[in-house]
């Protein structure tokens, strides 16, 4: 008789039994149960049901719910204190093999620490200031008859507008850089060549510049007010309590008052500027209120926007384009329209803007490059990951060792789970062991490692962001690195680990060898890329420029006087004994500032002007550059103003094979990339060709270039060049310094040695090369310790079969070459993988230069030869002992 | 003083137990409950107090048969230990102590208005 029972209804049973205390769960569900049967009789299945609902609901209370103190954590406390037991005697057990994980973890970790905050630093460039993420700079997008210009400026009516008439817009402010100009301490009158800014009232409430003193909500509102930074205050009045003092502006005829100072910019900030006038200071001129009245789209300004939360730029960008076109009118074929920019990605996406709004002695915002981020950030990545890898291999490669430990293990009641937490538990110690002491080290490295890199990274003052990052980074790490022995180990069956079977591990030996092959790949592949970027950047640093760099001392010419004087000064310093030759020009070769452009075409032609740079030379220019004329005639005294001389490229570009003075016409002129047409037009004769120099970095192919005379009408002087001779320079410097001080008492001497300034260029690459090969020599080092390990044990392996192979006659080349194929087989299958992957990343970095080294095959060879050297040696300390030790030792124990 | 502590509750419950005598366990310490005193007795609010009776060591259980309507689990039974009944008797004195206290007017005044 099978009578279907009634059951109440399950959810609540099992809900139950889930939460009851098991001392009481019986007694009380026999109640529940008999009471529903009860129930079950008197009221109905519904009823009854209810009722047990509400019976289950009202015991879920403290004293019948199972306490979770008193069963679970405990547990889990003590399993956790048997991991850690257990581990830390592993550690203690096989020492080398711990030594050599925990050395390469560490090193591992420090590389991605020490890369890590460098990356970081490049990424949270211009994050210091609270609205960040709403800050938005104006990018121009000028489109003249197909010739597009992008530029970070913008007019002053636009910033003026948008405020008003642009509701997304909360907040706008101006910024203008004026070229280089004086500063003077009236009290103490020693002149400061300073680049100043000059930006409206609301710039300190957009940007949070801290102040050490000063207010910022009034500091750059009223006229002829100055903020400067510490350094700067420092510099000029020896003091940083300057606040109320009065600095003479060469630019205006009134003193300014300082009414704040600004706190030094930390490094990651695009902003370098050291002083700030307020705007205001022009509102009574004149001429700027008849010029900004109608200014709506000139390029004088860098303009940046505070959005409401929520906004959309492209949409703000879209309002500001017709606001602007709703007052303005482009020229004929001229297209104009206004994007946002991010102030996050100023730093790193700013490639192909011209950061405008400055004169053109003012350097632009430093920039970072976002290849380099990319791969900075893979090597720390990598070197990270082979670290882990080793750790894996070993653990494998020693599992055999703890099959015994493992197979008790499960047979006395371990479930997957537990043996799972205990090999993870492990790698996890070993990496937090590694991670501290990586942090110790780090610590001592940071402060000559900030120096190089020229930065100011610090570990406990970063953003705690990157320490989530990082945390997040080793916890991964020591789960990936214990993962794959703790799954392979668990998976094992009990009654085979303890009838001492050995692993089957063919499967694993084909991962194990997977991952050394990876490791050297890595390896290999950095190895290569340094050396690329140690040849080219020596190639940079040496190669024929087409003109002398070496001992030649370029003087600024910073004010009028210097500049009207050239002739007189000119000449006193080349009868200077140890001047050999003295030239002036508006620009120098391999010079930062931004090259005048203009358009030029052949008289009578055709043909589409071309554009070609531009800068006034006089006639010791070819003699004290050492640079080449090769057709023609150098300049000639005072008429040759309407003569100019071009470099090869320009005359290809002009279509000029021979030189006959023919006529050229110069229509227009631009220092921005927009060009201005000139009032009157420039009409020279061509009286020569040079040969062709690198006028800019290598990074760029040689443009056409115009040599001018000195006293031509668009680009004035602005540098003496100096040759010297190479005795007692500073002898000469001084002799120099008297000259231009004698000729103008307030220009104050600013100099520096062409070769230095080139170097320049090429300094960040320097420093990269440095970077990457410290990270390929650590990887190398990682996986050799690796290597080493894995060697050990498989020597120590086959010491039986060494002993048997060497008393039946076997040599000990033999046995060592025998040792030792297998591992370099490896290294060479990694060498194959990694040639083709060299040669590609290698090859995308150099397009970076125009003037570029092509990788040769040796470059490759004596990578790969490296590598194995490298392994060989590792593998072959253990295979030598091995091999040449006795063989009565291996053999008599059994 | 806090020599015998005894709720409301647990006095209904330890007192209900004594009538049932050998025959207590929670079910019918329940109904016994529920049909003399006309009150509801949760499950959840009866197991709480002789946990705690129990806890006190004021009651003693042992398990008990089990049945197939309680589907094969135990009867968990109880007996009022010596503590208990001391526990029992002098929550009894302490009261009547207290009824003597009162005086007789008080009583007759307050059953008349």
């Amino acid at each position: 008789m099978n009578k279907p029972v009634a059951h109440p209804p399950l959810l609540f049973l099992k809900f139950f039994r889930w939460y009851c205390d098991p001392k009481m769960l019986d007694y009380i569900e026999g109640d529940l149960m008999e009471a529903y049967h009860a129930r079950l009789k008197k009221y109905g299945k519904r009823k009854a049901d209810a009722k047990f609902i509400v019976d289950v609901l009202l015991l879920f209370r403290p004293g019948i719910i199972r306490s979770k103190a008193k069963y679970n954590t405990l547990k889990r406390s003590h399993m956790i204190n048997s991991y850690f037991k257990t581990g830390w005697r592993n550690l203690l057990r096989s020492k080398l093999h711990s030594g050599l994980n925990i050395v390469g973890l560490t090193f591992g970790i420090v590389c991605f620490l020490l890369i890590g905050l460098y990356v970081f630093d490049e990424l949270t460039f211009d994050q210091q200031h609270v609205n960040a993420e709403r800050i938005y700079r104006v990018i121009e997008h000028k489109n003249v008859r197909g010739e597009a210009t992008t530029i970070a400026a913008a007019g002053y009516k636009l910033a003026e507008e948008s405020k008003h008439s642009i509701p997304e817009v909360e907040n706008i402010t101006r910024i203008m850089r004026t070229g280089r100009a004086n500063l003077v301490d009236p009290e103490n009158p020693v002149p400061f060549q300073e680049t100043v800014t000059i930006a409206d009232d609301h710039f300190l409430e957009i940007f949070d510049f801290p102040l050490v003193e000063g207010d910022r909500r009034t500091a750059l509102k009223e006229p002829a007010s100055i903020i400067i930074d510490e350094d700067l205050a420092l510099r000029i009045f020896n003091r940083t309590d300057v606040m109320g003092k009065n600095l003479q502006f060469s630019h205006l005829p009134f003193p300014l008052k300082i009414t704040g100072i600004l706190k030094n910019h930390p490094r990651n900030s695009s902003f370098n500027f050291n002083c700030v006038m307020s705007e205001s200071s022009y509102y009574a001129a004149d001429y700027f209120k008849e010029t900004m009245a109608s200014d709506w789209a000139s390029n004088s300004f860098s303009v940046y926007a505070l959005l409401r939360p929520d906004s959309r730029p492209d949409s703000v960008s879209k309002k500001m384009t017709r606001l602007v076109l709703t007052n303005f009118k482009p020229d004929e074929g001229t297209k104009l329209s206004y994007s946002l920019q991010p102030l996050k990605e100023l730093h790193l996406k700013s490639a192909g803007i011209f950061d405008g709004a400055r004169n053109t002695n003012v350097e632009g915002i430093p920039q970072g490059n976002p290849l380099y981020v990319t791969i900075f950030s893979f090597t720390a990545l990598f070197v990270l990951l082979i670290a882990a890898i080793n750790y894996t291999n070993l653990t494998t490669a020693r599992a055999s060792g703890r099959v015994k430990e493992i197979g008790v293990r499960k047979a006395i009641g371990a479930m997957r789970s537990n043996l799972i937490g205990q090999f993870l538990f492990e790698s996890w110690l070993t990496t937090g062991i590694a991670f501290i002491l990586a942090i110790g080290v780090v610590k001592l490295v940071l402060p000559p490692f900030n120096h190089f890199a020229n930065k100011e990274l610090s570990l406990f003052s970063v953003d705690y962001h990157f320490w989530i990052y990082a945390m997040t980074a080793i916890v991964v790490i020591g789960f990936l690195s214990g993962s794959y022995s703790a799954l392979l180990l668990s998976r094992l069956k009990p009654v085979s680990l303890l009838k001492g079977l050995k692993l089957q591990t063919t499967g694993d030996l084909s991962v194990r060898t997977g991952l050394v092959i990876f490791q050297f790949t890595i390896s290999i592949v950095m190895i290569i890329g340094t050396l690329v970027l140690l040849l080219q950047v020596r190639y940079l640093n040496h190669t024929d420029l087409g003109f002398n760099k070496d001992l030649m001392v370029v003087i600024d010419v910073n004010t009028r006087k210097a500049r009207s004087n050239f002739e007189t000064i000119k000449d006193q310093m080349s009868k200077i004994a140890s001047v050999k030759s003295v030239s002036v020009t508006s620009r120098v070769p391999g010079e930062w500032k931004t090259l005048r452009t203009v358009k030029v075409s052949v008289e009578g032609s055709t043909d589409a002007p071309g554009t070609s740079y531009l800068f006034g030379a006089d006639k010791e220019f070819m003699q004290t550059f050492e640079v080449t004329l090769l057709q023609g005639r150098n300049f000639r005294e005072a008429y040759d103003s309407s003569s100019i001389i071009i470099n090869e490229t320009a005359a290809r570009m002009l279509n000029i094979t021979g030189v006959s003075e023919q006529m050229v016409e110069i229509p227009a002129a631009s220092r921005d990339g927009y060009f201005e047409t000139l009032e009157v037009p420039f009409k020279p004769r061509v009286i020569g060709i040079v040969k062709d120099f690198h006028f800019q970095s290598l990074r760029d192919k040689i443009q056409p270039l115009i040599l001018a005379y000195n006293n031509n009408p668009i680009h004035v002087i602005d540098y003496y060049s100096v040759r010297i001779a190479p005795v007692d320079i500073p002898g000469t410097l001084n002799k120099l310094k008297a000259i231009m001080v004698a000729n103008d008492a307030d220009d104050p001497f600013e100099y520096h040695f062409l070769d230095d300034q080139l170097a320049l260029f090429y300094v960040e690459d320097a420093r990269r090369q440095t970077l990457l090969g410290w990270a390929a020599l650590a990887t190398i080092f990682i996986a050799c310790l690796g290597l080493f390990g894995l060697a050990t044990y498989s020597t120590e392996q086959r010491v039986k079969e060494i002993g048997i192979r060497k008393v039946l006659g076997a040599t000990v080349v033999g046995l060592v070459s025998l040792l030792s194929r297998d591992f370099l087989k490896l290294v060479l299958i990694a060498n194959g993988i990694a040639f083709p992957i060299a040669w590609w990343a290698t090859n995308r970095w150099l397009q970076e230069y125009a003037y570029h080294i092509d990788v040769e095959w040796w470059v490759f060879a004596a990578a790969g030869t490296l590598a194995l050297g490298i392994a060989l040696m590792t593998i072959s300390y253990q295979a030598i002992k091995t091999a040449v030790a006795n063989p009565v030792n291996s053999l008599r124990s059994e | 003083m806090k020599k015998y502590q005894l709720g409301e509750f647990e006095e209904v419950v330890i007192l209900t137990i004594g009538i049932l005598n050998n025959q207590a366990y929670s079910v019918s310490i329940k109904d016994e409950i529920e049909s003399r005193l006309s009150r509801t007795v949760s499950f959840g609010a009866l197991h709480t107090a002789l946990k705690r009776l129990e806890e006190k060591g004021y009651l003693r259980s042992y398990a008990g048969e089990s049945t197939e309507e309680r589907a094969g689990r135990p009867r968990q039974y109880f007996e009022i230990t010596a503590m208990g009944k001391k526990a029992m008797l002098y929550a009894k004195e302490t009261r009547d102590e207290l009824w003597k206290a009162i005086p007789k007017t008080v009583l007759q005044t307050n059953l008349l208005s």
